[in-house]
């Protein structure tokens, strides 16, 4: 019996450990080419197997490409969109879970209303919008509809994280004499860490990663997020793969740094929230 | 509502109703900056893209009111327009389902003692993290006829099948697309089952099996069933993610060849932006939009699907 066991456990682990691999492919492809030595044209099997390593093409993309100054471009448009998102929308959850006011079940459904429409239906609007206000071709003007569209979903997170929560302390501090606000900030902030920590990895990792929007309203070179940057590259580096690999790779380590270094508070915060009750 | 002091404190200052308005309704402050922000950017560009809908415009010049011209033409002369939405049934069914039946059989597997589990759980999610530009690149290497990785496996192989042009192909074209956003986004179905199972106790798999339940049986009747909020939110997000898909269709085929892999959202894009008819691009926002209010309500209202786990 016992070995049944084992056979099955072993084989399910070796199932898994191929699948991974397999899933793996693609970013190895990533990798293996931008290793790849530029005057080598076609690698066999698309990338998977290849006979030299050279970092030549990195050294092209950096005296070729200011990477460096779109990495800041995406961090200057990023960090704000989350430290907005954070604070308008636990703000909003917080009274949306604890307090009255006229008319709270229309503006939280409204608000809700923004989860069920497409991005792509708002772009020509957002658009104008940005040029009458003189947010076109600014960070600005992504930050805004971003913190405006990633608010929502937060909300709801929030909320119900929010309204788990017991009531005992919040009353007591009223009868302190502390006000709404004080309650906000210094009772039930302080321990929404878990569920604020999914909050920021997740709207961290959509703004990073948004293409269309950027598209649209960013036109200045100088100002684009690294997310458009193999849009700008796609000529000059079309003949040589190497190199416009060498900058997907470049692109890629900032988030998936992010990633692993958060990816225990992330599935631990979806996690906790799950567990009804 | 919890058993514990919950006073509803209304205030009066001389019974001055204004005073007391502003006093007793504070916490609209808390919502004020969401608030405009929505309706800067949600509420205003809704009544833009209808107002719009019904203009003759390229996005610069003079505006000239056409009526309903742009919607008949959408449905009865353009022919992207109906690939974008045969597309799109596609995609909803080719790429929501399969990512759930894989996303449970991963989560499941993951959920148990086995070694590296969390490395495995970051390997499956790890393509949702990186941009969907760079996946599109490198996914179309791969596909590349000449010297792609899976023409060159074809070839050594003798496995023909593996050496089709997948990209340049009208009839198989989208769903070569489509395989690329299920290897995005199954790791995401996976997460959310995973903390659907977590939900499960263990007291009643054991229960049982005891009973005389085997793996398949305990699967059908108490696992699946007992995730049913995971499913009903995967579908939600996942029929919402669908009408949004545009990144992967831009640096992958940008609607080609010949429309057959347009995507209604690419479409709007090349309307309002390339081929300079805002008022036609307009238009075809607001089906998306109709579309999707009217998929997202449905499933909400009737279906009771959530948009998080956490509702």
């Amino acid at each position: 019996m016992k070995s049944k066991i084992n056979l099955w456990k072993t084989g399910g682990f070796a199932v898994v450990m191929i699948w991974a691999l397999v899933w793996l492919v693609p970013v190895i492809i990533m990798l293996t080419v931008s290793f790849m030595p530029p005057d080598q044209r076609a690698a066999k099997f698309g990338g998977l197997l290849i006979k030299n390593i050279s970092l030549e093409n990195y050294l092209t993309v950096f005296k070729d490409a200011p990477i460096l100054r779109y990495f800041l471009n995406s961090i200057i448009i990023t960090f704000p969109t989350v430290f907005f998102v954070v604070l308008f929308s636990s703000l909003a959850a917080f009274a949306f879970s604890r307090l009255n006011f006229f008319f709270k079940e229309v503006w939280f459904y409204l608000i809700l209303l923004t989860l069920m429409l497409p991005i792509p239906t708002l772009i020509i609007p957002i658009f104008q919008i940005n040029k009458s206000l003189g947010l076109y071709n600014s960070y600005l003007g992504l930050i805004l509809p971003y913190t405006a569209l990633g608010i929502p979903f937060s909300i709801i997170i929030l909320r119900s994280f929010f309204e788990g929560f017991p009531r005992d302390i919040e009353d007591a501090a009223r009868i302190d004499g502390c006000n709404a606000f004080g309650i906000y900030w210094r009772i039930i902030m302080p321990v929404s860490w878990p569920v604020l920590s999914v909050v920021i990895i997740w709207q961290f990792m959509t703004s990073w990663n948004e293409f269309l929007l950027a598209l649209v309203i960013i036109k200045d070179v100088q100002l684009k997020p690294l997310t458009l940057v193999p849009l700008i590259y796609s000529g000059q580096f079309m003949a040589r793969p190497g190199a416009m690999f060498a900058v997907l790779t470049l692109i890629t380590i900032p988030i998936v740094i992010v990633y692993v270094l958060m990816q225990r508070y992330f599935v631990s915060g979806m996690t906790s929230g799950a567990l009804k009750g | 509502m919890q058993n514990s002091l919950n006073i509803r404190l209304k205030y009066s200052f001389n019974n001055n109703t204004i005073r007391d308005f502003f006093i007793n309704n504070q916490g609209f402050l808390f919502i004020l900056p969401s608030l405009i922000l929505f309706f800067v950017f949600v509420l205003y560009p809704i009544y833009y893209i209808l107002q719009s809908s019904l203009l003759d415009w390229s996005g610069v010049g003079t505006q000239t009111f056409v009526g309903f011209k742009n919607y008949i033409e959408i449905f009865t002369q353009d022919r992207a327009f109906r690939l974008a939405m045969r597309n799109c049934l596609y995609w909803t069914f080719l790429t929501i389902f399969p990512q759930m039946f894989i996303g449970f059989i991963l989560a499941y597997a993951l959920n148990t003692n086995l070694p590296g589990r969390n490395v495995f759980r970051a390997v499956f999610y790890m393509p949702a993290i990186i941009s969907p530009v760079v996946i599109g690149i490198v996914w179309t290497r791969i596909y590349n006829p000449f010297n792609g990785l899976l023409s060159d496996l074809g070839f050594a192989t003798g496995l023909e099948f593996l050496t089709k042009p997948y990209l340049s192909d009208p009839k198989i074209a989208i769903f070569s697309v489509i395989a690329v956003n299920v290897w995005q986004w199954t790791g995401w179905s996976m997460l959310m089952y995973l903390a659907g199972l977590q939900g499960i106790p263990d007291e009643l798999m054991g229960a049982a099996s005891l009973d005389g339940a085997n793996l398949f049986q305990r699967i059908r009747y108490i696992v699946w069933p007992m995730l049913n909020h995971v499913h009903k939110t995967l579908i939600l997000l996942g029929v919402i993610g669908t009408l949004q898909t545009f990144t992967l269709i831009f640096s992958m085929t940008k609607g080609g060849p010949n429309h057959a892999t347009e995507m209604l959202p690419f479409y709007i894009f090349k309307q309002g932006f390339e081929l300079q008819s805002m008022g036609y691009a307009s238009a075809l926002s607001v089906i998306l939009l109709v579309l999707a209010l009217t998929l997202s309500l449905f499933q909400v209202l009737v279906l009771g699907s959530r948009f998080s786990l956490y509702d």
